[in-house]
């Protein structure tokens, strides 16, 4: 077997444009054993390794490039939050994928949603004037000078007319509340959250810098988002680009307001509901217990729990940009997250994040079990109990 | 002064309801004619012991019998002085709490336990402790080193005198060449300086400790108190007497010419770790090759070490040696490329900080095993590797050095193996397999059975590693540091301190006529009878402890303070000459007579069991604490060591009519536990000259058996006693039973 030649200058490339703690690793493999792409067959999962791409990685070693690893990770945060030495696997991967889209070599698939995003300000090859078209029907306020919240919807709830109606559904609520809130419209951009994680650094700064020039300009002081992500990026990533505002995810300010009196919810879903924790939700920004208590509320028959819940919830395979990736079926990890709802004897299965949504939808129909399992973005359960 | 025994059955914890305490009463009074026996229902209480002083005052009682719980718990309660002669009788542990109670059998049993017992007070006597003269408490430190300058400070620090001698003009060792050592203190992510210039400062300005350098040792001889050192300096002769010795010469780096598959010899620039640590003390880190800077270096780790071609243990120290030399190289440059190639990172402890640290560095660590080192065509190095992380073979960047982290070699393990006597022609080759001696010119012990500490494995020499890990085979010679096994400074100290209080406890109980170890208090000695002895060497030879020298015609000469009381040699003399006070093969033939066998159609079998106190006896202990059973058939005999077993016992049982002999000795070979070393061994040997007695005498030799028992196989241990009672049930009974 002809060597394979250890680089120092590729290595520190590498961290260089982000995988910062890539040497720390020491190799110890608790962060394969812990990836949910050990709990599915196939081609991905027998090629990737994060332990071996980051082994690749720290020696600027040829072979991570590959498409099928480089592009795996889903970025659950499983693996890094368990980590002995504190690795942030995550920002490793997202820097070895920088080493290659920042080189212009975006796999061919995704170019178009990249693409998308630089023209249009969203992945979903939506025209920008129909970013308001969810709103059709509400009379949902603008964002002004004296409004409270800005509310800022996920493009992903903008286009994608299944999830619109989580979109309607936290309007409804918030108007039901009573809450001062306001959406700004067609100048808003994605968050760049997963363009970031695919490693398109440059295109992620571009959104980044045009809502932040857009928010601030608005005066916006405070942000209720409905996705996790969004929630996570403008609370972790934009603060140090000038990005400062206080940004709560729906589910905390509705339980907020639900604990304050301001908003009351009558138990109308009759059928047991269990609820999937977003990673972005959940791992990602620790809040377990807000969609939680509402749910409570909501479900006359109360709840069930997964058994893999909370700190150990299973990805449903969208984050890191995986929303896009082409999985066979019998290998994505949403079959696995139905099945999961259907030994708990779940008749619902709710989550709070547009992917999920996505993924777990589409999981529930390729195991044909739309009849037995429901999945609903908690919000309208939530909408539906008014 | 008369004898007068004194009997006392306790009929606590369970024994009185489980016998009948009138008729063991008997058996004393009656049959043993004991002239005071009583009895009490709690005999280690206040009440009790008091019951027994007054007869030791009033009715001048000397010999106390007592009938009650293990010999191994309430020492302290039935201790009533040195010079009364207490016999245990194990009523509660190996009769009632593992037989049931009430029954005819176990009442036989515990009778014959006190028959046996009270036969051993009237045999034994109480020890009178053993007086040398002329004793020292000094200690001696062999080695000028860190090991031996901590060892030195501390027993000086505890009050103790000390002589320490080093071989070189300067004290220091090893350390004097060191930079700095591997981090001793949070956040442990830096090498730290060691002052070793404070600590020579404290060794030579102390009153108490006398330095000798540019010095050897040409002769030790004597025992613990009594040592005479010969000292050699500079051509001079000088004499002390000391007390104990610390051996603390260290160790070397493995020879790196012998590590060519790694580039050494080959490359210039492929040093080993001392000599680039040496560089790093010069302040001048060059190639050697071309006097340039070095802009790049790999470690080797394990180079030699974990080797079977070479050192095939771990050095234990290398790791985080490399670590620390990879750290100087970043502290001066970060962009400076380390490459670290090594087998298993082993960063214990805090060093795992360093290790970190260091992955933050940018070392590059390489896990798997080095295929080449090799020019890179420009004059520079290159290094191959199989990479167990990647699966693949690798190939690194130039370097400009490559450092070896070669292993640690024992300075004891430096010389020719020493053989204490060939066998004259015709003469036989000794049975005993010979401990491994060899002649490493450090101590030069004037012992029969040579010059330097018995080694185990690779030279180093061997401890008890299980269970007492500072002790050598030689009583009062305690190997600390590198000399005893691999390890690093911080280590290194620990053990020189460790060591430096064995050597203290030594002379504090050697003074007073005690056995150190592991046998520690015990004031009994062997006694010779030298009139009847035959010169034949035995003793000599098989005292795993060399305590025994011999004189010009092979007589033996005993050195009591470096004994620890195993009794090995008493199983060994055929003249059966060699003699405890309260331990001898008479005493425990006797006891063995007194075990009363009932006649063949009676049906009750009787099945001696001969017990190393130090691991089966203790397990039939805890078989009785478990309330486990085993058959009433057996009588237990606790042996000082089963080495200490003499033929003339199995001879004198089954003579006597006992169906069958069980040996329960430690494991014996390779990671022995016997805690004399060889005692199990050397039973196992003697077993083998059994079946001429038993051939003589016309019996199956299934008639004895040895099992290895550790102190943890107690729950075997009802299976192992009953399966023999059914075996000799097979065999039938013992044909000498009704003469």
């Amino acid at each position: 077997m002809e060597p394979k030649y250890v680089s120092a200058e590729m290595r520190d490339y590498i961290v260089s444009m982000g995988a910062e703690t890539v040497n720390w690793c020491m190799q110890c493999g608790l962060c394969t054993n812990l990836c949910p792409w050990r709990l599915v067959p196939g081609e991905t999962s027998e090629k990737f390794n994060i332990r071996h791409m980051q082994r690749l990685g720290q020696m600027g070693m040829e072979g991570f490039e590959d498409e099928t690893v480089l592009f795996a990770c889903s970025t659950c945060g499983m693996c890094q939050t368990n980590c002995p030495r504190g690795v942030k696997i995550i920002d490793n991967v997202r820097g070895m994928r920088a080493s290659i889209v920042g080189a212009g070599m975006a796999p061919a698939n995704l170019r178009p949603i990249l693409g998308s995003a630089h023209a249009n300000g969203n992945p979903w090859s939506g025209p920008r004037e129909k970013r308001t078209a969810w709103q059709e029907g509400l009379d949902v306020p603008a964002f002004g000078p004296d409004t409270e919240y800005f509310l800022f919807v996920c493009c992903h709830s903008c286009y994608d007319p299944r999830s619109t109606k989580a979109a309607r559904s936290i309007v409804k609520l918030l108007q039901a509340a009573g809450v001062s809130f306001g959406v700004i419209g067609q100048e808003e951009s994605c968050c760049g959250e997963s363009m970031r994680k695919l490693g398109d650094e440059e295109l992620f700064q571009k959104l980044a810098q045009s809502n932040i020039e857009l928010f601030n300009n608005k005066g916006v002081k405070k942000i209720i988002t409905t996705s996790p992500h969004c929630l996570w990026t403008f609370t972790n990533e934009y603060p140090e680009l000038g990005g400062e505002w206080e940004v709560i995810h729906y589910t905390e300010l509705l339980n907020r307001l639900v604990e304050e009196g301001k908003l009351s919810l009558n138990a109308a879903q009759g059928k047991k509901v269990a609820f999937h924790d977003p990673c972005y939700l959940g791992r990602h920004s620790g809040i377990y217990d807000a969609p939680r208590a509402l749910l409570e509320k909501a479900a006359q028959d109360g709840t069930v729990e997964l058994s893999r819940n909370r700190e150990a919830s299973l990805c449903c395979a969208g984050g890191g940009g995986r929303i896009w990736a082409e999985v066979p079926m019998g290998e994505r990890f949403g079959e696995l997250r139905v099945t999961d709802a259907l030994e708990q004897g779940a008749q619902v299965l709710a989550t709070a994040c547009p992917y999920c949504m996505n993924m777990l939808i589409d999981a529930c129909n390729s195991l044909d079990k739309q009849e037995e399992l429901e999945v609903v973005e908690l919000s309208e359960i939530l909408a539906a109990s008014l | 002064m008369e004898k007068k025994i004194g009997a006392y059955i306790c009929t606590g914890c369970g024994i009185g309801d489980a016998l009948d305490v009138a008729a063991l009463t008997k058996v004393a009074t009656g049959e043993y004619k004991v002239p005071v026996c009583r009895e009490h229902a709690f005999l280690c209480s206040e009440e009790g012991r008091a019951l027994i002083r007054a007869d030791v005052e009033n009715e001048g009682v000397n010999a106390l019998v007592i009938a009650a719980c293990s010999p191994r718990v309430m020492v302290d309660a039935f201790d009533f002085g040195a010079d009364k002669a207490v016999e245990r009788v194990n009523l509660r542990e190996q009769v009632v709490w593992s037989h049931p109670a009430g029954d005819e059998d176990t009442q036989m049993m515990a009778e014959d336990y006190l028959r046996m017992s009270l036969t051993k007070a009237k045999d034994m006597e109480p020890p009178v402790p053993f007086e040398g003269e002329n004793l020292s408490k000094r200690i001696l430190v062999v080695g000028g080193g860190l090991t031996g300058l901590t060892a030195a400070r501390e027993a000086a620090a505890a009050g103790y005198e000390v002589v320490l001698v080093e071989k070189s003009d300067q004290l220091g060792g090893y350390a004097r060449n060191v930079v700095k050592l591997p981090p001793m203190a949070p956040p442990y992510e830096e090498p730290q300086v060691f002052d070793l210039e404070g600590l020579i400062g404290e060794v030579t300005g102390s009153d108490k400790i006398t330095v000798y350098t540019g010095s050897r040792i040409e002769k030790i001889s004597g025992a613990p108190c009594m040592f005479d050192v010969s000292i050699q300096q500079n051509g001079s002769q000088a004499a002390e007497r000391v007390g104990a010795i610390v051996l603390a010469t260290g160790a070397v780096p493995y020879d790196a010419s012998k590590l060519e598959h790694l580039g050494f010899g080959k490359h210039p620039d492929v040093i080993t770790a001392d000599q680039l640590e040496a560089m790093f003390k010069a302040g001048e880190v060059k190639r050697p090759s071309n006097g340039q800077p070095v802009n790049g270096v790999a470690f080797i780790l394990c180079a030699g070490s974990r080797d079977p071609e070479h050192l095939p243990y771990c050095s234990a120290a290398c790791c985080v040696e490399s670590l620390k030399q990879a750290k100087y190289f970043k502290d001066a440059n970060p962009e400076t490329p380390v490459y670290i190639f090594y087998k298993d990172l082993r960063a214990h402890g805090n060093y795992e900080f360093l290790y970190k640290q260091l992955q933050k560095d940018g070392v590059f660590f390489v896990r798997g095993t080095v295929t080449g080192v090799d020019d890179d065509g420009a004059g520079a190095l290159a290094v191959s590797a199989e990479d167990v992380l990647t699966r693949s073979p690798i190939l690194s960047e130039s370097v400009d050095l490559v450092v070896l982290a070669t292993g640690m070699v024992s300075t004891a393990s430096l010389g020719k193996p020493y053989k204490a006597q060939q066998p004259k022609e015709g003469e036989e080759e000794l049975e005993v397999p010979a401990d491994t001696i060899l002649a490493s010119n450090l101590l030069n012990l004037e012992y029969r059975q040579g010059p330097e500490i018995p080694a185990l494995k690779y030279g180093f020499p061997d401890s008890h590693f299980i269970c007492f890990p500072y002790e050598s085979r030689r009583t009062g010679i305690y190997p600390a540091g590198t000399v005893r096994a691999p390890m690093d400074y911080s280590r290194a100290m620990d053990d020189a301190a460790g060591a430096a209080l064995k050597a203290i406890q030594c002379v504090e109980m050697t003074a007073q006529g005690k056995a150190v170890h592991p046998r520690a208090g015990d004031l009994s000695y062997p006694e010779f009878f030298m009139q009847r002895c035959t010169q034949c060497k035995r003793c000599t030879e098989e005292c795993p402890f060399g305590a025994i020298n011999e004189d010009e015609k092979a007589n033996p000469l005993p050195n009591p303070t470096r004994c620890r009381r195993c009794g090995v040699c008493m199983g060994a003399c055929p003249e059966r000459i060699i003699s405890f006070k309260n331990y001898s093969v008479g005493i425990i033939g006797n006891m063995i007579k007194n075990i009363e066998v009932p006649e063949e159609d009676e049906e009750k079998p009787r099945i001696l069991v001969l017990a190393c106190e130090n691991d089966a006896y203790p397990a039939l202990d805890m078989v009785g604490i478990r309330r486990a059973q085993y058959n009433p058939w057996v009588r237990v005999i606790p042996v000082r060591c089963l080495g200490s077993m003499n033929l003339v016992w199995i001879a004198d049982a089954l003579s006597k009519g006992i169906d069958g002999i069980l040996l329960l000795g430690c494991k014996h070979g390779d990671d022995y536990q016997c805690h004399f070393i060889k005692g199990s061994e050397l039973a196992n040997i003697r077993m083998s000259k059994i079946k001429e007695t038993l051939d003589r005498l016309v019996l199956e030799s299934d008639r004895v058996r040895f099992e290895q028992l550790s102190i943890t196989d107690y729950g075997k241990l009802p299976e192992i006693l009953d399966g023999f009672a059914s075996d000799l049930e097979d065999l039938g009974p013992n044909p000498y039973k009704d003469f």
